[in-house]
């Protein structure tokens, strides 16, 4: 197999990261593994690496060219962002790059940042949750307040589950498993009634 | 006042300091990157206002500068203190800084995003300085308010800040640890965990001084409190290793150990000229002899606050006039004969 990096020499270094769950598989040769090191992602961090490069770079998409003509024209009608803009400099113009934007990068977001919902704090006007979830407490008792979907609970649980598993917390990991099962049976069980 | 980097640093411990940077876009403008320039002059004074009158900044000696009518030396003088991001230094739109007399805290104002709270602690206060940075965040909410989307969080210019928006950070003191060989294998396992650890002036063998910064990959999907907690827990057992390797060098080469440590006190104290390699090279091992009981100062000093004033804008902006490159390592010799105290 060819390095997905440089396409030139063997690939020989196989380097899996594993994010929130999301497991991502890289075939580079030495010379690109070593290079990749984390110099990669400090520049990242740092705001200077286009997104674009990164992700067909880092995250194994072959040829983002093909998936750009596709996209081309996109342009986000509040700030004028296009998605050729997005891709060189990987930054957005506005908020409402994100909702224009997300169904062709929403994915890439998730790979990057190994999930696709925010789940910490929130301004006060948008709903009380914010509290608890800043500090990291149980949700226990938002039910209480406003009832919420089946599935939007189910996908909140899951995020949970996933970040228990990398807080290696088992115990809790364990717990959001069996009330996700409990959930998803009752659901089916509800389907199967109607 | 005294500076928050100059704090003496803690003896036992290889925890420099901690930091925690927060981001907020306000929904009223696009952000940086898509505002014209009168939107930006606009914005800049209007948060600048705001904060000033919010009253967060009481202290008398806070100051209130706009990067962009400062002389460029200043900017690359807050830079090297990472009062600012290197981003903004180098902007040339409309952008502002206000900052507590001793830079424990610090808001920049339209730099790649709108707001950028910031704030530091010497050693391991990643929850206290959370705790602020939070704090601030209200503050401002409370009159500005902030891009937020139910799916992202807050949404900021790079899509790898959204979310939390929100970046901790610590700085250690690694020379025994980073020459290891398995330090990078080591350094890449932390990044399976969600952390990233680099070289705070250069990589590998490349880094004078042995700082590393430790901080949080990822933004989105985590509550605050768990990247907090993410990050002072890798610090923790960054600096733990590093602790067991020093002791065991101590406990089986204790003359070479306390040998390196005074021969770079020797050459500092005495020395009429300075690299900046060099002068951060010996004050790493000055660094690691005072938190090992080694050297005793009769004063207490901060090496790290050292290690600051050294960095060349720092050192110019001292001077009054500009230096050679000779006449700068001139002027670094003595910024430290004078500051490094008698040892006992």
């Amino acid at each position: 197999m060819l390095c997905e990096q440089c396409r030139k020499r063997e690939a020989t270094v196989k380097y899996v990261e594993v994010a929130g769950g999301v497991k991502t598989e890289h075939n580079l040769c030495a010379q690109c593994a070593g290079k990749l090191d984390l110099g990669q992602y400090s520049a990242l961090f740092e705001g200077e690496f286009p997104l674009g490069k990164l992700l067909s770079g880092l995250l194994g998409i072959p040829d983002a060219a093909q998936d750009e003509s596709r996209f081309a024209g996109v342009v986000c009608p509040v700030c004028g962002t296009t998605y050729e803009d997005f891709v060189k400099n990987s930054r957005f113009g506005c908020g409402d790059c994100y909702s224009v934007f997300d169904p062709l990068i929403g994915e890439n977001i998730r790979h990057l940042q190994g999930s696709e919902r925010h789940v910490g704090k929130r301004p006060a006007a948008y709903g009380d949750t914010a509290e608890k979830t800043a500090s990291g407490e149980d949700l226990g008792d938002q039910e209480a307040k406003a009832p919420e979907a089946g599935e939007d609970r189910i996908q909140r649980l899951s995020l949970q589950l996933k970040n228990a598993v990398r807080r290696e917390d088992y115990q809790e990991a364990a717990r959001l498993r069996d009330e996700i099962r409990g959930l998803k049976e009752e659901a089916d069980q509800n389907g199967k009634m109607v | 006042m005294e500076k928050w980097f100059d704090v003496p640093e803690k003896e036992g411990s290889s925890v420099i300091c901690s930091r925690v940077r927060l981001v907020r876009n306000w929904r009223e403008y696009p952000f940086p990157g898509k505002m014209t320039k009168e939107q930006s002059v606009e914005m800049t004074g209007r948060l600048m206002n705001g904060v000033k009158e919010s009253g967060a900044f009481s202290g008398s000696r806070s100051r209130y500068l706009y990067l962009d009518r400062i002389p460029d030396l200043e900017r690359t003088a807050l830079l090297e203190r990472r009062a600012i991001s290197r981003g903004v230094s180098k902007k040339k739109a409309a952008a502002g800084l206000v900052l507590s007399e001793d830079e424990r805290l610090g808001i920049t104002i339209n730099g790649d995003d709108h707001i950028r709270i910031q704030a530091v602690e010497k050693g391991a206060a990643l929850t206290e300085c959370y705790r602020r940075a939070d704090q601030m965040e209200e503050l401002l909410g409370s009159r500005f308010e902030y891009s937020f989307d139910e799916k992202y969080g807050y949404l900021t210019s790079f899509p790898t800040s959204v979310g939390t928006g929100l970046r901790v950070s610590v700085v250690l003191h690694l020379p025994a640890l980073s020459r290891r060989k398995n330090f990078n294998s080591l350094t890449s396992d932390m990044g399976r965990f969600g952390t990233l650890v680099r070289g705070l002036y250069g990589e590998g063998e490349e880094n004078p001084g042995s700082l590393y910064q430790i901080s949080n990959q990822k933004t989105l999907g985590q509550t605050e409190k768990e990247i907090v907690d993410l990050v002072a827990k890798a610090a923790a057992e960054l600096d733990a290793q590093e602790r067991r390797l020093r002791r065991t060098a101590m406990g089986q080469r204790p003359v070479a150990c306390a040998d390196e440590a005074y021969k770079s006190y020797g050459v500092l104290k005495y020395a009429r000229r300075l690299t900046r390699k060099d002068a951060m090279e010996f004050l790493s091992q000055i660094m690691a002899g005072a938190a090992d009981g080694i050297l005793k100062m009769k004063e207490p000093c901060s090496v790290y606050g050292l290690m600051l004033g050294i960095q060349p804008a720092n050192l110019l902006s001292q001077a009054e006039r500009p230096l050679s490159r000779e006449e700068l390592d001139a002027a670094r010799a003595d910024f430290l004969r004078a500051r490094l105290p008698e040892i006992i």
